[in-house]
């Protein structure tokens, strides 16, 4: 008998007790399961460098956190990533102008306002972690929303003119709730940020909050790495 | 009424067999038409039938009403026959089915109008999670006390896979749905940024894990011995596989963050676990080919056998294919591309499905009493099925890495190659043209099956006769 046998003899020795008893063989289960769960989602809560903020890195106001909820909604997030990674052929894609300095990949800073994350699992379209970089053109994102063949001919995005009809206009009363809630769960709005929000969305369709998150995108960052070179 | 019928409960396995095919209807409908919508934008129709509305509708009405209709189903049916008991209690397992097919209808209609959390596979708004705990907590107790009143004492190899997936669904579940509603129909993940990336793919690995894997296996560990009459290969396999494999599985789930801003270790971690757990899944794999080779001879006959040896075959391949994508290096080509659509679909179609069609072919003539209307029509749901498979998974991996290596490539000069995005798209089309005719094709399959279910139980209480299928048996043919 090589150890491989003994090995399995030992362990099985137990486990054919266990398949006796269904509380113990629940526990057990139980406990296997748990073991890297807790290993991997507890100790990152407390490394800093996975919570605090990029400096220059804020908040969405209003009209930009109107705009995550459409993106949200209409699920853009199932064919648009947000997140570079740090390879030369993906930063030099999504960071043309090299607004990021030397490494225009994204960071974990840059995300901690983001209830819930955004990241996407599937590039069918660009990556938009950095879009108010690429196209900081309001009209043109317009143009491209209303319809994508307009502007990129051969593109396989859905047409989205029902966002800037008169039926979208965003109630601001319900996105001050928005902010409220993110509020409690740890984003440092100002009782100014959440008032602001019935002036900053006055007559704005949901296209047009779109458009100010995707301007809102990587901006921060840029601005940041901007003023540093 | 049969005898076991007095015994045993079922009308509940009846029930979920259904609802199993109507939302595997809905769900490869869905599926195929918004692989068309990939090549045809005109098939967007906004707002409510727009590609971004509607994939979360199709994965969660193909893992959520699908999957875990058929697991149900063999749920109540193993549990009851390996504790040799009735179920505990009939009243929960009928509410369980009411509350659970309510629960889907309200996935279909919230996630065309965009009420979403954009977690993948997690996407219900939290009026509807907390229906799905309302509902999985009575199956729960009714699962547990039939196993705690069971009459027999060994708790059986398929039953360990159970149970080790009704612990871990609400953990995995409550945890990563953790939310702050802000109206009935909005609310915000309490989790931020890398933390909420962490604990979604901790989440979404292990759906793989626990709905899609764990629990098919279970029913492969009661229905391919029964079916062919033989007993599994290995028991101790079974255990080393078993506990090999809910223990690596929880850990992989960082594979889906390589190159992200997550911690370094973490990825690592992910990586090397998905690697081992290449192991306790052939192990799985083996078991179950080497028990069918006990019955190998049939195969050519017997469509049943056909659709489990493809099902395993295909699980073999998408859990090798797997840690082959954990690593790093690999990642870097296949991350974001149509290759891991290929992947998550060999094991979906391949392993999910195909499993669960033996299992439907194996119950329908059981459960209402009467032989199946066409083994013919078996057999060709079965190739019609493969051949869908097969033009699905190679046209999305020869685009996936297309695509990989479209975005990677660049010139002399260190210039990106195809700086214009739509120019990549354009060569992915004819791809995942294929795509959509491969899915079109597997959908035409659940249509025979369910046109020969149908006929089936129109027939029902005529006699059921079984085909012995144990070694040197003689063919008995089937009137």
């Amino acid at each position: 008998m090589n150890w491989f046998d003994k090995l399995l003899d030992w362990f099985s020795g137990f486990t054919d007790q266990w398949e006796k008893h269904g509380v113990k063989f629940t526990l057990y289960t139980t406990i296997a399961i748990l073991a890297g769960g807790l290993f991997e989602l507890v100790p990152p809560f407390f490394l800093s460098k996975t919570a605090e903020p990029i400096q220059n890195v804020k908040p969405y106001n209003a009209l930009e956190l109107a705009g995550r909820d459409v993106y949200q909604k209409e699920g853009c997030n199932n064919c648009h990533t947000q997140m570079i990674r740090p390879f030369k052929w993906e930063v030099d894609r999504f960071d043309p102008q090299h607004s990021y300095g030397k490494d225009g990949y994204s960071k974990a800073g840059e995300y901690v306002y983001d209830h819930p994350f955004l990241w996407g699992s599937k590039r069918t379209g660009p990556d938009l972690a950095h879009e108010s970089q690429i196209q900081p053109s309001a009209e043109w994102h317009k143009t491209h929303l209303i319809n994508p063949r307009d502007t990129a001919k051969g593109s396989i995005m859905p047409a989205y003119p029902w966002l800037f009809e008169e039926s979208s206009i965003i109630d601001a009363s319900k996105i001050a709730d928005h902010m409220r809630g993110l509020q409690k769960i740890g984003v440092p709005y100002t009782e100014e940020d959440i008032s602001s929000a019935s002036s900053l969305l006055a007559g704005k369709t949901a296209g047009d909050a779109l458009i100010a998150y995707l301007l809102k995108l990587g901006r921060d960052t840029a601005e940041l790495s901007k003023s540093l070179q | 009424m049969s005898s076991s019928e007095q015994k045993y409960n079922d009308t509940i396995v009846k029930g979920f067999l259904i609802s199993g095919l109507v939302w595997g209807v809905a769900s490869m409908l869905v599926g195929v038409w918004i692989a068309f919508q990939m090549v045809y934008p005109e098939l967007n129709f906004g707002p409510y039938f727009t590609f971004g509305r509607l994939r979360p509708l199709h994965t969660n009405a193909a893992i959520f009403g699908f999957a875990l209709s058929i697991i149900f189903a063999t749920a109540y049916h193993t549990v009851q026959r390996l504790c040799r008991v009735r179920i505990w209690s009939d009243k929960l397992s009928n509410l369980h089915l009411f509350l659970y097919n309510l629960t889907i209808i309200a996935a279909a209609i919230t996630l065309p109008l965009g009420l979403n959390q954009s977690k993948e596979y997690a996407e219900l708004e939290w009026p509807l999670d907390l229906m799905v705990v309302i509902w999985f907590v009575i199956f729960l107790i009714n699962y547990f006390a039939t196993i705690f009143t069971r009459e027999e004492k060994q708790l059986y190899a398929a039953i360990w896979f159970y149970i080790a997936s009704w612990v871990t669904i609400p953990i995995l579940f409550i945890v990563n749905n953790l939310s702050i509603p802000v109206s009935w129909i909005k609310s915000y993940s309490v989790y931020s940024g890398v933390y909420d990336a962490n604990i979604q793919w901790w989440y979404g690995h292990n759906a793989v894990a626990f709905v899609l894997t764990t629990p098919f296996l279970g029913l492969m560990y009661y229905y391919l011995p029964k079916h062919i009459k033989q007993p599994i290969y290995s028991h101790r396999l079974s255990i080393i596989h078993f506990w090999s494999l809910i223990f690596l599985y929880i850990w992989a789930g960082p594979h889906h963050l390589l190159y992200s801003p997550l911690p370094d270790w973490l990825q690592t971690t992910g990586m090397v676990f998905s690697i081992m757990l290449w192991m306790p899944s052939w192990g799985g794999m083996l078991n179950g080919f080497l028990t069918l080779t006990q019955a190998k001879e049939k195969i050519k006959t017997d469509a049943t056998l056909k659709m489990l040896l493809v099902g395993l075959t295909f699980y073999g391949m998408s859990t090798f294919e797997g840690p082959l994508l954990s690593i790093r290096a690999v990642s870097g080509l296949g991350h974001n591309t149509d290759w891991i659509i290929g992947h998550v679909h060999g094991g979906t179609l391949g392993w999910v499905g195909m499993m669960s069609f033996a299992v439907i072919y194996y119950l329908v003539p059981r459960l209402w009493n009467t032989n199946l209307f066409s083994e013919r029509l078996a057999n060709t749901h079965f190739w019609v099925a493969t051949l869908g498979i097969l033009l699905y998974i190679v046209s999305m991996w020869v685009s996936g890495i297309s695509e990989g290596s479209m975005w990677r490539a660049i010139d002399e000069t260190g210039a990106l190659k195809f700086p214009n995005w739509v120019q990549i798209t354009e060569t992915l089309k004819p791809y995942r043209l294929f795509r959509g005719i491969g899915g079109g094709l597997y959908l035409i399959g659940l249509l025979i099956m369910i046109y020969n279910v149908v006929r089936t139980i129109l027939n029902s209480g005529s006699g059921f006769k079984e085909i012995d299928l144990r070694i040197g048996s003689k063919e008995e043919k089937v009137v």
